[in-house]
């Protein structure tokens, strides 16, 4: 039985017992290489769901949409490892609670879809852990390198001109797990420390404060990535942050639920080599 | 409408010579809002002041900015001013244009040019300043003093005899730090023992006083009058409640041949021991590494011996939670293992030896009841090195600074020996004799001249193992010439550092360290005493190397600052406390988190049925300190902070 047929087997079981009150998934999209978000919670739906390589995007963020959870029952969802780890984050910042979480664990290597072994997300620190090792090649693309060989000023106009393009649509937002906040900074206009006009100085200041925001809990899924309509390479911010926090404080975002936020919690052994 | 009064104060020719003051209040005048713009030599004089008082009062102003030197100066000054002229004293606020602008700029024109960003940057946020009303909190009487040492003795007494509680904390089995290991002290060479002993007793008999030794202070929250202390009590083995202090215990236990720490090393003790004689409490403790029972699980023959049933080696570690108003820290020092020195031969010679391991050999309650005798075969030495300096002052190897009381123990160090021994013979290299102090230069002329010491300038490159000799070769730089002499003993006058967990114990109590460990006072000048964490105050070597007379009279200094804070039932503290946006909260914890004061709490916000729809962070304003780390945080933007409100940073910036 192929994997798809599997989790459709498993998610018509936990439907029609209850179980699980709906199911995240994928579902055929508009063009034959896109999925689309597919929300079920009847067990006669279970056929339209959709499990194959190019089921790439993070689906954790809509388990926090308003009102989804409140009611306690659980919900199921197909998550990639990045979409694993963005549940523990989200429950160790008290988004969600990860006991509610049914999850459908997969992989995919090449164009071969595996299937994770797990239902809770405790069950998967093996994956995780074995993601944070191996971390350094994942990222490993060209232009990663090209950017960091550059002379800091070579890099500043690089982003400059990357930035230049950002029409503040806040996709990137908007498709990122970790951007749940009721009001985003940028909507702050009392004072607007933030510019909202799309000139140079605005986008700077959006994707530099976006870009702190999620250092140490982006799981660089690449859903923001995909999202802009004007294809900054934003993964490129979001792994160096990566990187820094890994580096400085040996934290890989995303371990368990109840890793605390690297910016906000303090060890007495942190390096203080960036304090002048 | 804003109706700002600017007062530019010159600070003698402090701001004058490099700010024209003139064009800066003449430029400020222009500024909109602003109704008053004026210049004066020194504002903080009293006719200074008042010349603000009363501008307040005739132009009925609505804010305040002095421009002049640091807030730490005389923002307190000012604030109270405008209090006393009916203005809110929080809508005053103070341009520094001294350190910020004319102290560290040359260009006059340049720097008049940013006086006057820097004023008007301070208008725009007094423009949106709010007024503000002090939190009272009460005060717990009750005083924490950490490390028996003679600094936290002499706090603790003070404090005590004041008649306020006080709580001594002492991580060692006994009272007494450093100073009980000393033999006699400069510069009167009266026996340290015997001046100690009276003090240790009558801390531990006074009712004031609660003494908890063996004991290490495991965490520290809240604030300036009321500390929560959590301390460890760890387990001797041995009940205090019941032990009479005989030290039957003592004689019988098996294992004699521990190297005492007390001693440094130049006597033995058993596994179950008091450090020394006199010990306060009276009470031994059981060192579990070297134990026989809890090495191999069989001897228990110190139990056996006691009358009193007092051991119990299944003693765990308790805890002890306290209330506390303030806290004296007073944790002392640690000398420097000499080892580094490799040309010294410490460690590997076992006749080259420090300071303090001196002091034991001519105290009489010693390893040698004072006999002075070289740890290799006991014989007396006849002719005795010291080196100063052996550390200090040396910043490839050692430490940069002078350690500053080992010029004067060096002296005591040569007559002692000079006392004892009769025929020897004492040389002394040294870099500079520092002896300013009450009696030191005095008490170092008499080491040279009645006791014979002789001095060398100069410094030693090798000592080395020759027919049963030390071998000191140096430079004598007065006579220009190269000096070999054969000892029979070295001491090394090695330098004062600071507790090897210093650091680490700063960041448990929260206040600030130097490079080297050394704790930081709030101003080296005028506020010594005071670390720069309200309600917490330094006493003793732990600030800085010191010897007795200094160290008991920072003790003492620091009993009347505590004194001071606890002569008042309430305290007034600054309204400068965050609040959360319980809209816009995102509920994440990570405030929670960050605050270094556990000042904010969940909380539920329940609809009219009592069912949770949200939870949302919650500032508690009585723990609150106003470090503004959770407005950092917060990536809700939610949280804000009274009196640096993000609209008032928001309004100075941009009035850069
Ligand atoms: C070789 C030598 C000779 C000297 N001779 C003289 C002299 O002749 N005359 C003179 O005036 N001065 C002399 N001094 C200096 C004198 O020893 C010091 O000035 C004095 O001991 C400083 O006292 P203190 O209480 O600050 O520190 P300490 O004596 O070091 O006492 C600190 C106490 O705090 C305790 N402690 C440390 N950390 C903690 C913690 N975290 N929790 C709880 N307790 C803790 C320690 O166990 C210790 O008991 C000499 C020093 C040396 C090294
Ligand atoms: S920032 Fe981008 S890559 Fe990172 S978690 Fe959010 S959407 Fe995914
Ligand atoms: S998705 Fe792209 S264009 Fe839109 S706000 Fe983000 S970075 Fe700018
Ligand atoms: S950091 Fe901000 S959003 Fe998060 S709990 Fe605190 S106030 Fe709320
Ligand atoms: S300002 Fe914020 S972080 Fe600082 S003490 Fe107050 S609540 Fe805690």
């Amino acid at each position: 039985m192929s994997i798809e047929e599997q989790y459709r087997t498993r998610a018509k079981e936990l439907l029609s017992g209850g179980a699980v009150k709906m199911v995240i998934g994928y579902g055929k999209g508009t063009t034959a290489n896109r999925r689309r978000p597919l929300f079920i919670s009847s067990p006669d739906e279970v056929e339209r769901l959709v499990l194959d390589d190019v089921c790439i995007t993070n689906l954790s963020g809509y388990l926090v949409s308003e009102g989804l959870l409140s009611d306690e029952k659980r919900v199921a969802v197909f998550l990639r490892p990045e979409g694993i780890r963005a549940i523990n984050i989200l429950a160790a910042e008290s988004q969600l609670d990860a006991d509610q979480i049914v999850i459908f664990g997969f992989d995919v290597n090449g164009n071969e879809v595996q299937a994770l072994k797990g239902i809770h997300v405790e069950e998967f620190a093996d994956v995780i852990g074995s993601i944070k090792e191996a971390a350094p090649e994942a990222a490993e693309e060209e232009l990663f390198e090209k950017i960091e060989k550059m002379s800091p000023q070579e890099r500043f106009s690089f982003w400059q001109e990357e930035f230049a393009k950002c029409i503040k649509c806040y996709a990137c937002r908007q498709a990122c797990p970790m951007c749940y906040c009721r009001r985003c900074i940028v909507d702050s206009n009392q004072p607007q420390w933030v510019n909202t006009s799309s000139h140079t100085l605005g986008n700077f200041e959006w994707n530099i404060v976006r870009a702190f925001h999620l250092s140490g809990r982006c799981v660089e899924c690449g859903n923001c990535d995909r999202a802009c309509p004007v294809n900054i390479p934003l993964r490129l911010i979001n792994h160096r942050m990566a990187e820094e926090v890994l580096g400085a404080f040996d934290h890989f975002s995303g371990m368990s639920k109840t890793q605390e936020p690297v910016l906000a919690s303090f060890k007495k052994d942190d390096s203080e080599t960036f304090i002048l | 409408m804003a109706k700002i009064g600017v007062f530019i104060c010159h600070c003698g020719e402090n701001v004058g010579a490099k700010v024209d003051c003139t064009k800066l209040a003449a430029a400020m005048g222009e500024h909109p809002g602003v109704a008053v713009s004026v210049e004066y030599k020194y504002f903080c004089s009293d006719p200074g002041q008042e010349s603000v008082k009363r501008a307040i009062r005739e132009n009925n102003l609505t804010g305040v900015v002095v421009a002049a030197c640091s807030p730490r100066m005389h923002e307190a000054t000012f604030r109270k001013a405008c209090a006393e002229a009916g203005l809110n004293p929080y809508l005053c606020e103070i341009a520094n244009i001294r350190e910020q602008c004319s102290w560290v700029h040359t260009d006059n024109d340049k720097a008049t040019e940013k006086a006057m960003d820097i004023t008007r940057s301070m208008v725009e946020k007094v423009k949106r300043n709010n007024k503000l009303q002090p939190i009272e909190v009460p005060v717990t009487r009750r005083a924490l003093v950490i490390g028996g040492g003679i600094a936290g003795i002499q706090a603790a007494l003070d404090i005590a005899n004041a008649g306020q509680e006080v709580v001594l904390v002492e991580r060692e089995q006994s009272l007494g730090g450093h100073m009980a290991q000393l033999s006699e002290t400069f510069p009167t060479l009266d026996c340290s023992q015997c001046i100690m002993t009276p003090r240790m007793v009558e801390a531990a008999q006074h009712p004031k006083i609660r003494l908890l030794t063996y004991a290490e202070i495991e965490s520290v929250d809240g604030y300036i009058g009321n500390f929560s202390v959590r301390v460890r009590m760890k387990s001797r083995y041995v009940d205090v409640n019941k032990c009479t202090g005989c030290g039957d215990c003592i004689t019988k236990c098996p294992a004699k041949k521990i190297s005492s720490e007390f001693d440094c090393g130049l006597g033995k003790r058993t596994a179950i021991y008091t450090p020394f004689a006199q010990s306060v409490p009276n009470i031994p403790v059981i060192d579990k590494e070297n134990c026989i029972y809890f090495k191999n699980g069989k001897c228990k023959i110190c139990a056996k011996t006691c009358q009193c049933d007092a051991i119990n080696f299944d003693m765990p570690d308790t805890f002890v939670d306290l209330e506390i108003g303030a806290i004296v820290v007073a944790t002392g020092f640690q000398v420097q293992n000499n080892t580094m020195y490799g040309e010294y031969g410490y460690g590997k010679y076992p006749d080259v030896i420090n300071g303090l391991q001196f002091e034991r050999l001519a105290s009489a309650s010693g390893p040698t009841a004072g006999k002075i005798q070289r740890p290799s075969d006991g014989a007396e030495p006849q002719t005795v090195v010291f080196i100063q300096c052996a550390g200090s002052r040396d910043p490839s190897k050692g430490v940069r600074y002078c350690s500053k009381i080992c010029c004067m123990y060096t002296a005591k160090h040569a007559m002692l020996y000079a006392h004892k021994v009769h025929s020897g013979k004492t040389h002394i290299f040294y870099m500079d004799i520092r002896a300013a102090g009450k009696g030191y230069d005095e008490f170092s002329r008499r080491a040279i001249e009645e006791d014979e010491a002789a001095y060398v300038r100069g410094r030693v490159s090798k000592v080395w193992q020759e027919n049963g000799k030390l071998m000191v070769r140096g430079v004598d730089t007065l006579l220009g010439r190269p000096v070999e002499i054969a000892a029979d003993m070295v001491v090394l006058a090695t330098a004062i550092i600071a507790q090897p967990d210093a650091k680490e114990f700063a960041k448990t109590i929260g206040i600030g360290y130097d490079e080297y460990g050394f704790y930081n006072e709030a101003h080296l000048k005028l506020r010594p005493v005071e670390s720069s964490t309200a309600g917490v105050f330094l006493a003793g070597a732990c600030q800085s190397p010191k010897d007795i007379p200094d160290s008991v009279a920072q003790a003492s200094a620091t009993a009347s600052k505590v004194l001071a804070l606890f002569s008042k039932d309430m305290l007034e503290r600054e309204p400068v406390v965050a609040t959360n946006n319980e809209a816009t909260c995102a509920g994440c914890w990570g405030c929670v988190l960050a605050c270094p004061y556990n000042a904010i709490e969940q909380k539920d916000i329940v609809d009219r049925s009592g069912r949770v729809i949200k939870r949302v962070a919650s500032v508690n304003p009585g723990l609150c300190q106003g470090c503004g780390t959770c407005v950092t945080f917060c990536r809700s933007n939610s949280l804000d902070l009274a009196g640096f409100t993000e609209k008032q940073i928001f309004a100075e910036v941009m009035g850069l």
